[in-house]
């Protein structure tokens, strides 16, 4: 198998399983179509990995941010428990529009609970695995266009622009084809990293590392190098609203598998770039694991085991002064 | 030796095509007009190509053959230089590297090819674009604090990597002593050494925005802060202790990447150090106090003194040469800093710290212990101190 087709098939076993993805689109139009149908509300739109196409299999949650209009809820934005009374609000609004029992648009919600931000609306029965669930954000818009978000926990609302990253995807994405995927691919990659990484890192990491141009090969060997060190200035929110992605990110434990993982990408580029694809493959799959296909040769030894995969060039005598 | 300076077309207006730069050595020499240009056939470059090769002459009559028109015989006694123009040679023999301009000296008993060297519209860092990530680093911005031997020579060498804008801080002027060692030329005697560089970068690497501060790292903290938010990098070759530990703190607190260079032990080492503002790596003065604390370095006397008031300019022990090579190797370092962590895989470092031996001798506590003339030796980072009040968060 060539390499091509090697990362076209990483890609199929990394992408969200299209049913899925289109069961949570369908999902979430139901809850926008509901949210639109209201006089207090201005806007309403995703957010998350879903808007941004960047989703990892298996979907099971859905961000929607609802904006609703000040003027008809004065008090919102201010410091207190408005924050609470807007989760509440829209939790009544959930209830009423999409109750299980009297919902007036759908009858899909069984159960709608404030959290910290937003409403959680399960649509699985909560104490299953993996519950599909809506997060519903209720939200101001302020002057400059940006969002106040409510934290009940903190009595506050904050500043926040979820479109910006949206845009921000979308524009990379128009430069380069591959982009995308590869924040999928590389979302995927994090499971394997020995501390928790919070997805929304590695998408902003992707944001400030990872090429827009190239092949699929050496992106992710420049993606790997970049990014191990960037991650040293600290991961902050790219719309520079919010500071810190994930303020109990273990840094030293992503650097160092990010470190690994470009050391690898190293080898199995200077192995493509000699003509040996299997052994390219090889590293490719100790990056990857076994999404990564393995190839037919393959004799089943590591990459990592085996040392010398790329034959030492010669340098030729051909000075330049 | 000569250049062309102004032409006309048939008995049309003479336009001047000045030389550059104007201080070129051909603007002082002497002008003679008479010469001619022709356009001319292909085949005449091939000639002209081949005649070159074999040292020889061609015969007026077959070089008269190529010319298009307006051909002017040579006095019987005398001669013209002559340009040809043939835009469409390189194309017709794109195995050889046959030119669209060639010069001859025409005389009635021949026609001697001449070189001709013709100016490229593409100057500058772009003719590397293919191999070197020219685009990039015109984007990098690096403050070069301290412009003696050492800094000088990192600025000549950030310019020539192709650093888009350099910002380069230093109050004093260049003395006459320094030029024993200093970059700069007699010329610039008593100017500030900032505005010698600049001027230096501005004739040599066009490519480079070069802005000058004429100020004391020390005494101007609060101003080096604010330039700090518009570079990507600050390259710190100050002498003393103080300055260095001022740029460390200031660097860190603007999450900015340092490279500090010096030379120690009177010339006997260099030393390029890499500070950089992660939450496991500790800064200049945590750096330093680990390493006195395993008897690899002294610290310097009178180093709590406060600042300002401890010894400041090294004598002069070292060689211009030995300086420069650090300032060269500091600008390197800086380069493959700034570059790894735009995804250059090939910028990697082996280390935080380097030491390079220059006049080593016998006896020196590890990590000096090199023993050779060039040897090198990376050290890791160390980590920050309890209680640093520049590791520590604000
Ligand atoms: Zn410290």
């Amino acid at each position: 198998m060539d390499l091509t087709n090697a990362f076209d098939e990483l890609q199929r076993n990394v992408n969200a399983d299209i049913d899925q993805v289109t069961l949570a689109r369908d999902r979430r139009d139901i809850f926008k179509k509901a949210f639109k149908g209201e006089d207090d509300v201005l806007e309403v739109f995703g957010s998350g990995s879903l808007a941004r196409s960047t989703q990892l299999r298996p979907v099971h949650d859905v961000d929607l941010i609802v904006v609703f209009d000040g003027d008809k809820h004065p008090g919102w934005g201010a410091p207190g428990t408005s924050a609470e009374d807007a989760l509440g609000h829209a939790q009544d609004r959930v209830k009423a529009l999409l109750g299980m029992a009297d919902g007036r648009v759908d009858q899909l919600v069984r159960l709608a609970k404030p959290r910290d931000r937003a409403v959680k609306c399960f649509i699985d029965p909560p104490e299953q695995d993996d519950a599909f669930t809506v997060d519903v954000m209720p939200v101001l818009r302020q002057p400059d266009e940006t969002l106040l978000l409510p934290s009940k926990r903190n009595k506050q609302w904050n500043t926040a622009d979820p479109e910006y990253l949206i845009k921000e995807v979308a524009a990379q994405q128009r430069k380069w084809a591959f982009f995308r995927p590869l924040v999928r691919v590389l979302k995927h990659w994090r499971l394997g990293v020995p501390t928790k990484v919070k997805s929304l890192v590695i998408e902003v990491l992707a944001l400030q590392c990872l090429p827009t141009e190239g092949n699929r090969q050496n992106a992710l060997k420049s993606f790997f190098t970049s990014s191990a060190v960037e991650v040293g200035y600290g991961v902050e929110d790219p719309a520079k609203r919010c500071g810190p992605i994930q303020p109990d990110l273990d840094i030293s434990i992503l650097r160092t598998a990010l470190e690994e993982a470009r050391n690898l990408a190293e080898l199995a580029c200077a192995a493509a770039a000699d003509g040996k694809t299997d052994e390219a493959g090889m590293y490719w799959r100790d990056i990857f694991g076994d999404d990564f296909p393995e190839s037919s040769s393959e004799n089943h030894v590591g990459a990592a085991a085996s040392a010398a995969v790329v034959t030492p060039r010669v340098v030729k005598d051909a000075p330049q002064g | 030796m000569g250049a062309i300076i102004a032409l006309s077309i048939g008995n049309g207006p003479v336009i001047p095509t000045p030389l550059e730069p104007k201080n070129h050595f051909l603007c002082s020499g002497d002008t003679c007009s008479g010469q001619l240009w022709y356009r001319a056939d292909p085949d005449l470059h091939a000639m002209w190509w081949n005649a070159r090769r074999l040292n020889k002459a061609c015969q007026l009559e077959a070089f008269k053959n190529c010319i298009a028109g307006g051909w002017r015989n040579p006095p019987s006694t005398g001669s013209y230089l002559a340009l040809t123009f043939s835009p469409d040679a390189p194309a017709k023999f794109p195995d050889v590297d046959i030119t669209e301009f060639a010069a001859w000296l025409v005389t009635a008993e021949g026609v001697t090819p001449v070189a001709v060297e013709v100016q490229s519209s593409k100057v500058g860092m772009a003719q590397l674009s293919a191999t070197w990530p020219t685009k990039t680093m015109s984007e990098i911005s690096v403050l070069v604090i301290g412009l003696g031997s050492i800094g000088g020579a990192a600025a000549h060498a950030l310019a020539e990597y192709g650093v888009g804008t350099l910002r380069l801080l230093d109050p004093d002027r260049l003395l006459a002593h320094n030029l024993v060692r200093h970059v700069g030329p007699p010329e610039g005697v008593g100017r500030l050494k900032v505005d010698v560089i600049k001027q230096q970068l501005a004739a040599l690497r066009a490519d480079t925005v070069v802005e000058t501060h004429p100020w004391d790292v020390i005494e101007s903290a609060h101003l080096v802060r604010g330039l700090l938010l518009s570079v990507d990098l600050v390259l710190c070759a100050a002498d003393g202790v103080a300055a260095r530990r001022v740029v460390s703190h200031l660097a860190r607190r603007a999450k900015k990447d340092a490279v500090l260079a010096c030379v120690l032990a009177d010339g006997s080492f260099g030393e390029v150090i890499r500070l950089r503002p992660w939450h496991d790596h500790g800064c200049l003065v945590c750096r330093r106090a680990t390493l006195a604390d395993k008897g690899g370095i002294d610290p310097e006397p009178g180093l709590d003194a406060g600042y300002g008031t401890g010894t400041t300019h090294r004598p002069m022990t070292a060689v211009g040469g030995d300086l420069h090579l650090l300032g060269r190797l500091a600008a390197k370092t800086a380069v493959a800093t700034v570059l790894e962590r735009r995804g250059h895989t090939d910028q990697k470092l082996p280390g935080e710290h380097l030491l390079l031996a220059l006049r080593p001798e016998i006896g020196w506590a590890p990590p000096f212990d090199l023993t050779r003339n060039g040897e090198t030796r990376w050290l890791p980072h160390t980590p920050p101190r309890p209680g640093c009040p520049t590791c520590e968060p604000a």
